[in-house]
């Protein structure tokens, strides 16, 4: 049976010997089912699939530079109760924080659940990724690693990754069981497979596989690649504490913001049933938008759209992952990752706590420290 | 209040008074709450900060259940009960009748202002020309004639201190509110009559009497003076002693025939003074030496006008007494050395260090020295100052001094960002309680302060450096002087000013030391039945031994009241009538209150109801008559009753004194009570408006808008109360669980006792006879006879408790019977008393001599006869056996108590025997003192020993051999005792892991985790289950009671009542809404929310959930909602107030 979906793509690339582990896994490993991202059959893009038949795993690209959506929220309804039988999921390093916040959040559970996290050097937005995948995805997902092994920098086709991409310095999966290795290596190579967990390393011995050796360029890509990031994030940081620096320049950064609350959809970490701001809370009586404008003489459409975001940030920066899923899903093309990070940057370190390093920090505002913040807290004197 | 069964009388409004009359209140009981000084809080209005948070947390004291019932704000600021009136400087005068039915006679003391119309504008403030020292500040700071007694009082209302006003008058004219009333003319109706041969001492007493606003005349010979006293009517007079003709002692005699009533005040000069003396005992009042100061001549008098004025005397009729007179902080005299105090302002008391730093003190909370405000670099604190003291009849220890110093020392350092130089001179560091030595050893290692074992000498005036210079001698007797930039006695507590005098009134006993006497094992009872004693009253106790002790003495007088049958548990209040509402839409009735009807009030309240009329926020606005009189209240309810609204709004001022009246309010206009609400309309500005009364009115406008939004959203559904079961179970068979068992049976309610054992009694079965020779055999009999013979107590033996579920008011907990059987038992609350026992120990050679045994070993064989004190010449007792370091850090507060009692057992049968007790503290708190110095009169050894040179034990020839360094004679001494005797200390008694069966936790040394050390010192953080006995913390028999009845008082609030509501402010869920992400469990600082795993939703136990909120702050889409407080509402509120503002 042929391994690869395209004539294009050699025998024993990188994404076939994906494939080819993630067979094993559910042919030998005891994994139920696969979950992982794909190219969709007569569209152009990247979507998560639950799959449990090894010979659907033609179109399966982990690596694709595509992220249709932050599929930590897929995993979150898989595993809202425990899981009966083994199941894997394939993230990205961002899906899989995310994810961790998630289970932190009582909103999955990591019982039977086998966490494969792929090193990634970024993705394109959803409007740029078709633009770069042209006919050929496959191809194109190995073309994207020869020139983004070069760094953040790298423009392929003209077209540049995601902000959120260009200022994430958590290329390397953390808190997963396997991690498949890219960064320095040849992509048309077979990709490394490093068990992290002791669930990993047992996954690996039942179907037969040594733990592949990582590529000896790795590390000096890594470093150069955190380093451009880094300088691209902070960057980034000071821009946004800028362009927000008062009242009126926020009201204006969201000027444009239509109360859609995609970004809230896309974000993995709201995990809200519903939003209050779909609730009955925000149901104003009509009259009340009168009063409003008469007050002020102008009153500008749809109201509560700075209270919506100012609540967003107040409810999830501690959780908040910095995968960009916002920005992605704004039809008005506001920087609201940039706003998000930048904010969370701040409160999460406030309270030392990084959302997605692990499963055992509890989130801050869950818990009770008697001499925490004695500057708000003040005692009497 | 009307009084009578089922009513108490608590005398005293300080912590204790405040524990026991809501401890009674809770359970439906009347209470009649009397404070002779004119806010409640006693002592802790003046502390900022207290062990062991250096927090408050008073208000942790509220109840946690009926909440509406009572305020829900600072305790500390004052508060009501709907079951207790509190009556401000009013004290008892008599107490009549019998057990059940008292007759106690009130005096109330008139403060020249009316309390019911003062709004605490500070108008008189503004224009009172004197200025006298704060008593709040300990006399640090300065205030007006006319002042607040208590700056945080909650309605705050002035009062005028008589001594220093000069009645001027200033502040009667001035007042909006006509409130004050000097009673200038009730003054000058006070008639004297001054008697002196002396011209010039006559006529210039006369003029100062004058000036002080009496009305004097004068006499110049003792025959004119009983001319005059027969002509007219004197109230009082001044009497020369040494006159020609009839001197004053035969003018004395003579007027007391006339006018028997009329106090008498001798002049005297230095010679005669004898004369005054005798005069006194034949009737003066009192004398003045001449020459004497004006003003304390004017005070005297004074005095005497107060007494004659107080005709304010009502009677009440009561089941009971509470006697929580509390204590006087000691002021440091020349005998007991006064350490330069009164002649260095960088001296002071314990009590004046509080004030010095606090928030509301002279310098606003910082650290500078009171003679130069400059820096302060070294602080020193003095401990022992009044207390433990022989020449000073003081033979006592205070038992708060030494943590309070600590505190006081870790205060400064707070402060001083760690700069301070912090020392405390002490001579034993009585770290008894329960977590006292963890806190010292945070202090000592963590912040820096130092710890001097010492005498202190003298403190001298360093005249080169201006700043104390202190003399003292450390443990080894080497003489050291150190300059200081302050230094603070740590005072000790003396019996209540008058204590003697209430002490008749009350009709109870004094002790020695002059503080009440308690009987028998009791903290308690006194030697009058039905009067019981609660707090620093009875001698020493710091606030969590206070509140233990008023929950005990209201469990008396509780018990007191159901035994006369007054029904206080099921009387509970009809509830009143409600329209139904649930249908009709919001309509909202607004009441201006008009106060003083001045023109620009009437333009001020025009404007503001124009503005919410316009503004569309009421259905109707009205405007009633000074609600702050009776007359308006009624009128206003009537208006109400009449109306059709459906929410009410009253826009008055101190909305806070008035929630209680709200209450009443919409029960009278049939109307769920959160449909009515009060908003300050008046502001911190005054009635009037001031220069620009735009701003009062918009504020006014803002608050009425949000007030009425926040009306019109609330629920008006009505919320079932919980049903209760009326039964109790008690863990553990010991003094605390029988003690605990019975008092909840003695009320009628069925209890379960469990058990481990085969026999009931506890450690009562090792201890002979206390050390002030009661017998606890005795006790233990009476409570076993009782326990077994009761109709309410269902005893199980040699059972355990297997399993407990439920909630507070609804436990299911199976019983292991010691047959195998088990058994449910169904009950509403549970008191856990599993105990405590004596640690074992291998240190010191135990258990390889059987010359070597542990304290209640000893004590055994002591009683039994196996050892026989003339046979013995030498004993040594080490104390704090592997006891306060590393692994049992803390002090078992019994053993010192036990050794002192053993070691004088031992030296009265045979004063030749050696006996060494070596110790490192001699925690020989409270009353303990006094045996302490009568085991050293016996002859008794006491010497120090420090954690770095313990003794060294050896038993190698089956005699112990004890090797200990004695820093006083500064050599090593070999002693060969008979015996060598452990003080092992106590560890709490797991008794099969029973409190852990009722989500008890317990803390680093295994005892119970209380809920709160000081305020809530018998709960447990779980709902409905108390805690007692040595297994709550190592104590005496009669502390142990005092828990178990403190705890069985608690216990009797949840299963006093067939169905409790928790309170208007309960957080609810939104299931819909629910992600079941568990935040708001986590944050629910009651345990008052849990997931329902199976049904996969949230729930809320409504009587353990205290409204706080913390779970709508920790859920993101208000699937956690707040009655009463729902997001709409909220939202409207700020809406509403930013309406009326822009």
């Amino acid at each position: 049976m042929s391994m690869t979906a395209e004539s294009t793509i050699r025998e024993n690339n990188a994404i076939t010997s994906a494939q080819l582990l993630f067979r094993d896994m559910l042919l030998e490993g005891g994994i139920t089912a696969l979950l992982v991202a794909q190219h969709l059959p007569m569209k152009n893009t990247v979507m998560p699939t639950l799959i449990t038949d090894p010979d659907e795993l033609r179109a399966v690209d982990p690596f694709a530079p595509c992220y249709s959506m932050n599929t930590a929220k897929v995993v979150s309804k898989l595993t809202r109760k425990s899981l009966e039988s083994p199941i894997a999921v394939v993230l990205r390093p961002c899906e899989i924080r995310a994810f961790v916040e998630l289970v932190k959040l009582k909103q999955g559970c990591m019982d039977n659940l086998l966490v494969v996290g792929t090193e990634c050097l970024g993705a394109y937005g959803n409007r740029d990724y078709p633009i770069f995948a042209g006919s050929e995805p496959m191809a194109a997902t190995l073309r994207f690693y020869e020139k983004a092994q070069g760094g953040t920098t790298a423009t392929v086709n003209g077209l540049e990754m995601a902000p959120a991409c260009k200022a994430c310095e958590h290329p390397v999966p953390e808190n997963a069981d396997l991690v498949i290795g890219v960064i320095g290596a040849d992509m048309n190579g077979p990709a490394s497979v490093t068990a992290k967990t002791e669930k990993g390393k047992a996954l690996l011995e039942k179907i037969g596989r040594e733990q592949s050796a990582q590529s000896s360029g790795r590390e000096a890509a890594l470093a150069k690649l955190m380093e451009e990031r880094i300088a691209y994030r902070d960057k980034m940081f000071a821009e946004t504490v800028e362009a927000t620096s008062d009242l009126e320049k926020l009201m204006s950064y969201l000027g444009n913001c239509i109360n859609c609350y995609n970004c809230r959809v896309a974000c993995p970490v709201c995990y809200c049933r519903e939003c209050v701001f779909t609730t009955d809370v925000f149901d104003h009586d009509p009259a009340q938008y009168l009063r409003w404008a008469k007050k002020k003489g102008v009153l500008k459409m749809p109201t509560d759209t700075v209270f919506y975001h100012i609540t967003r940030m107040a409810h999830m920066s501690l959780a908040c992952v910095g995968c960009g899923q916002c920005s992605n899903a704004c039809p008005n093309g506001i920087h609201v990752m940039e706003l998000f990070r930048t904010v969370a940057d701040e409160t999460q370190r406030e309270f030392g706590y990084e959302a997605g390093r692990s499963i055992s920090e509890d989130p801050p505002l869950s818990t009770f420290k008697e001499n925490e913040f004695p500057e708000v807290t003040a005692r009497t004197h | 209040m009307n009084g009578g069964i089922g009513s108490v009388l608590v005398i005293g409004g300080g912590i204790s008074g405040i524990r026991s009359a809501l401890d009674l209140a809770e359970r439906g009981c009347k209470v009649a709450l009397i404070e002779r000084e004119p806010s409640l809080g006693g002592i802790l209005r003046q502390l900022d900060n207290q062990f062991p948070s250096d927090h408050c947390g008073m208000c942790k004291m509220l109840p946690l259940v009926e909440r509406d019932a009572g305020s829900q704000y600072c305790l500390r600021k004052g508060f009501f009960h709907e079951n207790i009136e509190i009556m401000l400087s009013t004290e008892l005068a008599a107490l009549e009748g019998d057990p059940g039915k008292f007759i106690a006679t009130l005096r109330h003391k008139p403060t020249m202002v009316d309390a019911e119309r003062c709004v605490g504008c500070g108008e008189c403030v503004r224009v009172c020309p004197v200025e006298a020292p704060d008593a709040y500040n300990a006399g640090l700071s300065k205030r007006k004639a006319i002042h607040l007694p208590t700056p945080h009082n909650t309605p705050n209302r002035y009062i005028v201190d008589a001594a220093a006003c000069i009645r001027c008058g200033a502040c009667e004219k001035t007042c909006p509110t006509g409130a004050i009333d000097l009673r200038l003319e009730a003054r000058r109706a006070f008639r004297i009559l001054v008697v002196d041969d002396e011209l010039i001492v006559r006529d210039s007493t006369k003029e100062w009497l004058v000036d002080a606003g009496f009305r004097a005349d004068a006499a110049e010979s003792g025959m004119e003076a009983i001319e005059r006293l027969s002509a007219e009517t004197y109230n009082c007079m001044l009497l020369d002693v040494k006159m020609p003709g009839m001197d004053g002692v035969e003018v004395l005699k003579r007027a007391k025939e006339m006018h028997p009533d009329m106090p008498v005040v001798m002049m005297t000069a230095y010679a005669t003074v004898e004369t005054a003396v005798e005069a006194m005992k034949i009737g003066a009042f009192d004398y003045l030496m001449k020459p004497f100061d004006p003003d304390a001549m004017v005070r005297m008098v004074e005095q005497i006008y107060t007494s004659f004025e107080r005709s304010g005397e009502s009677k009440l009729n009561v089941s009971a007494v509470i006697v929580s007179a509390g204590f006087e902080p000691c002021t440091p005299t020349e005998e007991m050395g006064a350490y330069g105090y009164g002649a260095m302002p960088d001296v002071m008391t314990g009590i004046e260090f509080e004030r010095w730093i606090g928030g509301a003190g002279p310098n606003a909370g910082r650290l500078i020295r009171p003679s130069d405000g400059g820096e302060v670099r070294k602080i020193a604190w003095i401990q022992c100052v009044g207390s433990r003291n022989l020449r000073f009849d003081a033979d006592y220890c205070s038992s708060v001094c030494c943590m309070y110093s600590i505190k006081e020392a870790a205060l400064a350092k707070e402060l001083s960002g760690g700069k301070v130089d912090a020392a405390i001179f002490y001579m034993d560091m009585r770290t008894f309680g329960k977590g006292f030595q963890g806190y010292r050893d945070k202090v000592e290692q963590t912040d820096g302060v130092r710890f001097i074992r010492s005498r202190v000498h003298s403190v001298e005036l360093d005249g080169e450096r201006n700043a104390p210079r202190m003399f003292y001698t450390d443990a080894e007797g080497a003489l050291h002087e150190e300059v200081f930039d302050m230094v603070v006695l740590a005072t000790g507590q003396k019996p209540p000013r008058g204590a003697s005098a209430l002490a008749e009134a009350v009709g109870v006993e004094l002790n020695p030391s002059g503080f009440c006497k308690t009987v028998d094992f009791s903290l308690s009872r006194t030697t009058r039945e039905g009067v019981f004693v609660a707090g620093s009253f009875s001698g020493l106790r710091d606030i969590s031994e206070s509140v233990i002790q008023a929950g005990s003495a209201s469990l008396g007088a509780s018990l007191l009241v159901h035994s006369k049958g007054g029904g206080i548990a099921e009387a509970g209040k009809e509830a009143p009538g409600r329209r139904d509402i649930s249908r009709e839409p919001p309509s909202l009735a607004i009441a201006l209150c008009r106060c003083s009807g001045s023109a620009g009030e009437e333009a001020r309240l025009t404007a503001i109801a124009q503005a919410v009329e316009k503004g569309g926020w009421a259905d109707h606005v009205f405007r009633v008559e000074r609600l702050c009189e009776p007359d308006g209240w009624r009128l206003l309810a009537e208006q109400i009753k009449a109306g059709k609204n459906n929410r009410v709004l009253v826009g008055a001022c101190l909305p806070y004194a008035y929630s209680g009246k709200i209450a009443e309010l919409a029960a009278t206009a049939e109307l769920p009570a959160n449909l009515a609400a009060a908003v300050d309309i008046r502001g911190a500005g005054g009635c009037e408006d001031g220069e620009d009364g735009s701003g009062i009115a918009a504020a006014a406008i803002a608050a009425l808008a949000m007030g009425g939004a926040k009306l019109r959203n609330a629920d008006p559904s009505p919320h079932p109360p919980t049903e209760i079961i009326q039964k109790a179970l008690v863990v553990g068979g010991g003094v605390a669980g029988m003690s605990a068992a019975l008092a909840i049976a003695d009320h009628g309610y069925e209890t379960a006792l469990v058990e481990r054992t085969g026999e009931l009694g506890g450690n009562l079965r090792h201890i002979h006879h206390t050390i002030d020779g009661l017998r606890p055999k005795e006790l233990m009999e009476g409570l076993i006879a009782r326990v077994e013979s009761h109709p309410n107590i269902k005893l199980f033996m040699n059972a355990r408790v297997a399993h407990s579920g439920g909630r507070v008011g609804a436990f299911m907990t199976s019983v292991e019977k010691g047959d195998g059987s088990g058994e449910t038992v169904e009950h509403g609350a549970t008191v856990v008393a599993t105990g405590g026992q004596e640690a074992k120990t291998r240190s010191y050679c135990y258990g390889e001599s059987d010359a070597i045994l542990t304290q209640r070993e000893f004590e055994n064989r002591l009683q039994s006869g196996a050892i026989t004190p003339g046979s013995l010449e030498s004993v040594v007792m080490i104390q704090c056996v592997d006891s306060r370091e590393t692994g049992r850090n803390y002090c078992s507060r019994i053993c010192c108590a036990s050794a002192l009692k053993n070691a004088l057992l031992l030296k009265e049968a045979n004063p030749n025997i050696d006996v060494y007790v070596l110790y490192r503290d001699i925690m020989a708190y409270g009353a303990l003192e006094a045996h302490y110095t009568r085991a050293r009169k016996a002859g008794v050894l006491f010497v120090q020993y420090s954690l770095d040179s313990k003794p060294e034990v050896s038993a190698s020839d089956g005699r112990p051999s004890v090797v200990v360094h004695d820093p006083i004679l500064g050599r090593t001494l070999a002693l060969r005792p008979d015996l060598l005797v452990l003080s092992v200390g106590v560890v709490p008694d797991e008794h099969g892991g029973a409190a852990r069966a009722f989500g008890v936790e317990t803390d680093e040394n295994g005892f119970y985790q209380e809920a709160e050390y000081k305020w809530r010192p018998v709960d447990s953080l779980n709902g409905g289950v108390f805690l007692c006995g040595m297994g709550h913390s190592p104590r005496s028999i009669g502390e142990s009671i005092a828990t178990a009845e403190a705890a069985a008082q608690r216990a009797l609030g949840v299963i006093g009542k067939k169905h409790i509501s928790s309170g208007m402010g309960v957080s609810e869920v939104r299931q819909t809404f629910c992600s079941l992400c568990e935040r708001c469990v986590i944050a629910c600082p009651y345990g008052a929310r849990w997931i329902d795993e199976e049904e996969e939703r949230i729930v809320v136990d409504e009587l353990a959930c205290q409204g706080c909120g913390a779970c709508t702050a920790a859920c993101p889409n208000s699937a956690a909602v707040l009655r009463g407080a729902g997001d709409h509402g909220m939202l409207s509120m700020i809406d509403a107030a930013l309406d009326a503002v822009y």
